[in-house]
């Protein structure tokens, strides 16, 4: 039967909107500025990098809110990938994806307010949110102080690997996101994690009663 | 055993030979002159810094001077030595009455015009110093030698280095435009001198462009080479991209002397600049965005494939075609 649970608290919906709309802002400026010669540019040089300036510094104040919350609130347990068995249910995860939800199955991991993520969304989550947008944010704030960068290094300039990491940092967040938007789409419907996502409540179809899918299976 | 140990010696002493040769070809292109004739200049020049240098000052070798005046007339020895005029004589500009002391009366009139010994130049670069703002506003009292100090002044294809190119051009213009002293001796009367930082507040790190490039990358026309023409302000480039683009015109100004050592460091375009700035949109990888395009290509074909599928397969089933 269908259960209906409170899944998201607002505040992580709040969080999760806006750095949705500043991860987009960003990318249009980076790219903008990157590529400041080509069609790929959709807003003047002068005014990505004041855009991109004033974003940056916003995702960063947002990101302080999101690790601080996570702390107080316990969720960020939600991002540790739990062994045993990690391989084994991520692998069942990616058969799904690409073979079961083609026949109608059912999807192996079941959300809950306790394991929200299935294992596979645990790790890549916790890769983009604890490693690679930090990495994003350092190189950021360092280019938004150039001078705090080293004078050289390994004879080029020391904002040269600051530059590049950050690019290249940021191009695989960018990367992610076309591809966690599409995979949001893999719901029981395709729009079910959007309006998840909304409202905070998680439409279900666990047995009555049961609050958490993993040890079941 | 033998034979290998003197072919060893063999090698060493030809690359041996090879490099004191090379040594001596370097040293001869560096001194045009033959020695006895710098020995000489050098010589002269020192007559001239037993008095106008720091040491002079310190020790001076006549007791009959004012030294308060001589305070304010000091140079250095070393940099007039890596100057452009660092084998002329003093006393080719200056005439031969300041070679006695005291000096004649007018010695300071008495110095040569650029154009004396440097007819060709003067006479390129004399129209575009005509048309520049500052001979238009102050012809009579803006010359050459306002922005060039002949005593230390060094070209730039000389010079090399970029910072030390930007360091020695910017404190031309700004030796002006940041003191109100000196701007004051060249201005209007009622005209206040404009704040450097507030003119360009437009311009994000500021400090850091300057750093990284010259005033007159901006406040003189585009084309190849340097033109001596300072535009009106209105003229002066603004558009970010002329700069921080592939086709950076750094290329033909700043960094023209380098671009023959132009090699592609890590793939990289404009890497010519690498070792001294990292210019966004100028210095950059077309391997690195080759790549991230490819990836952002294949998951956009992915999605779509998968799409296509999710949906057949969705279709399929809705028929009821599939067996159980
Ligand atoms: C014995 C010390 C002494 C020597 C040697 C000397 N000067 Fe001077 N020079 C002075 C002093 C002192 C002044 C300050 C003004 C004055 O008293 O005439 C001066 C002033 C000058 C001035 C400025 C004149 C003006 O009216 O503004 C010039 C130019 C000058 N010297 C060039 C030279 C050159 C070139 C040489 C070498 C050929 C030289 N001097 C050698 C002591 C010396
Ligand atoms: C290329 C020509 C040139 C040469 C070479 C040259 N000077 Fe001068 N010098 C000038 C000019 C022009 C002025 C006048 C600057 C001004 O009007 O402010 C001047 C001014 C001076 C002054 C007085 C003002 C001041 O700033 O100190 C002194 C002293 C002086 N020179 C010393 C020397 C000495 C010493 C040497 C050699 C080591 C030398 N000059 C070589 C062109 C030359
Ligand atoms: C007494 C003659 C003389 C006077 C006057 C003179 N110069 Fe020179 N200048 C020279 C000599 C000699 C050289 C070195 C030879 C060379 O490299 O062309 C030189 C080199 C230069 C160079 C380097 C050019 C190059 O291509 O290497 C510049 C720039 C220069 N002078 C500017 C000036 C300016 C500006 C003035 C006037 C303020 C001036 N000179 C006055 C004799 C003079
Ligand atoms: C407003 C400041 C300014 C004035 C005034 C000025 N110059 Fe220059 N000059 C520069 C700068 C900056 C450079 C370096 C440009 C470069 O090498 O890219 C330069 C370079 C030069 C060079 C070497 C490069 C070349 O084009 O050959 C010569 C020679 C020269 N100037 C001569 C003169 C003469 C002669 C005058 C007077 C008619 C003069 N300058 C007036 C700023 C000035
Ligand atoms: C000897 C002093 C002096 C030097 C050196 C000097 N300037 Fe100036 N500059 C002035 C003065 C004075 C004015 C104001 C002229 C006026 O308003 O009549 C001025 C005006 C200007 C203006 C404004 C023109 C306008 O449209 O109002 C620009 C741009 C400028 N300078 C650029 C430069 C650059 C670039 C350099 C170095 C290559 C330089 N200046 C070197 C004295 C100087
Ligand atoms: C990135 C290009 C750029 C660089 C580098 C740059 N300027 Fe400018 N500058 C401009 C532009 C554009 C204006 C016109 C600003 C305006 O009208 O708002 C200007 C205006 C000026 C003015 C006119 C001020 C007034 O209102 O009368 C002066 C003087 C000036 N610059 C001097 C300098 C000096 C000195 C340097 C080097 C330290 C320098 N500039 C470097 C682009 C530049
Ligand atoms: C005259 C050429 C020139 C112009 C015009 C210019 N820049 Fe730059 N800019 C540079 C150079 C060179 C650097 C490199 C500084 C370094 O790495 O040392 C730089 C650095 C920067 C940086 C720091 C990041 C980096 O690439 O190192 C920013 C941001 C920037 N510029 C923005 C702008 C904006 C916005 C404009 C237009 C309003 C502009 N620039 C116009 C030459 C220019
Ligand atoms: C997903 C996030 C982000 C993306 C995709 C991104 C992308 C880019 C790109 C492509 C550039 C041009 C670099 C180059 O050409 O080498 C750039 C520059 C820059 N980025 Fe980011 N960035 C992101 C986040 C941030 C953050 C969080 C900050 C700040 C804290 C930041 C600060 C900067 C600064 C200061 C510059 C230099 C240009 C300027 O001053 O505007 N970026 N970024």
């Amino acid at each position: 039967m269908k259960t209906r649970i409170y899944l998201l608290p607002l505040w992580l919906r709040l969080w999760h909107w806006s750095n949705a709309v500043l991860i987009v802002i960003l990318t249009v400026t980076g790219a903008s500025l990157h590529f400041s010669d080509t069609h790929l540019t959709m807003v003047s040089f002068a005014r990505a990098a004041q855009i991109h300036d004033i974003a940056g510094m916003t995702i960063v104040a947002l990101y302080v809110f999101f690790l601080t919350a996570n702390a107080v609130t316990g969720n960020w347990w939600q991002y540790i990938p739990k062994p045993p068995g990690i391989m084994a249910r991520s692998l069942r995860v990616m058969r799904y994806y690409a073979f079961g939800i083609m026949r109608g199955e059912r999807d192996p991991h079941e959300p809950t307010p306790d394991s929200n993520f299935n294992d596979m969304q645990a790790s890549a989550y916790f890769a983009i949110m604890y490693l690679v947008m930090p990495v994003v944010m350092i190189t950021g704030l360092i280019f938004l102080f150039p001078l705090t960068a080293p004078d050289r290094l390994f004879g080029l300039d020391g904002l040269f690997p600051v530059a590049v990491v950050h690019y290249m940092a940021g191009a695989a967040v960018v990367l992610f996101a076309i591809l966690h938007v599409y995979l949001g789409t893999l719901g029981h419907t395709a729009t079910s994690q959007y309006k998840t996502m909304i409202t905070g409540w998680h439409e279900g179809d666990l047995p009555s009663g049961r609050t958490s899918s993993r040890r079941a299976r | 055993m033998q034979k290998r140990r003197r072919w060893l010696a063999i090698a060493f002493g030809l690359i041996v030979a090879s490099m004191l040769s090379a040594s001596a070809a370097d040293a001869q292109s560096t001194a045009a002159l033959d020695p006895a004739k710098l020995a000489e200049i050098r010589d002269q020049n020192a007559k001239c810094f037993a008095c106008h240098s720091p040491e002079g000052l310190k020790s001076p070798p006549r007791q009959d001077m004012d030294l308060d005046k001589l305070k304010t007339m000091l140079h250095d020895p070393a940099l007039y030595e890596t100057s452009s005029h660092g084998r002329v004589e003093c006393r080719t500009c200056h005439g031969v009455g300041a070679t006695t002391f005291p000096h004649g009366a007018n010695l300071k009139a008495q110095v040569s015009p650029c154009s004396e010994c440097h007819a060709a130049k003067v006479f390129r670069i004399e129209t575009q110093f005509d048309a520049s703002v500052h001979a238009k506003t102050q012809k009579d009292k803006f010359t050459c030698w306002s922005c060039h100090d002949g005593h230390v002044y060094n070209i730039a294809a000389k010079i090399g280095a970029p910072h030390k190119i930007i360091a020695q051009d910017n404190a031309m213009c700004l030796d002006c435009h940041n003191s109100d002293l000196q701007f004051s001796k060249f201005a209007p009367v009622d005209k206040r001198r404009p704040l450097i930082g507030r003119i360009h507040e437009w311009l994000p790190n500021t400090q850091l462009h300057w750093a990284a490039v010259r005033c007159v990358e901006c406040h003189t026309p585009a084309g190849r080479g340097f033109s001596h023409e300072i535009l009106d302000k209105s003229k002066a480039e603004k558009n970010c991209v002329s700069c921080h683009s592939r086709d950076s015109s750094l290329r033909t100004r700043l960094y023209r002397h380098l671009l023959a050592e132009e090699e592609e460091t890590l793939g990289f375009v404009n890497s010519v600049i690498l070792p001294h700035a990292y210019i966004i949109g100028a210095t950059r990888n077309p391997w690195i965005d080759g790549a991230v395009g490819a990836v952002a290509a294949l998951l956009i074909v992915g999605m779509l494939v998968h799409t296509v599928l999710r949906l057949g397969a969705a279709l399929w089933r809705r028929r009821g075609r599939r067996p159980a």
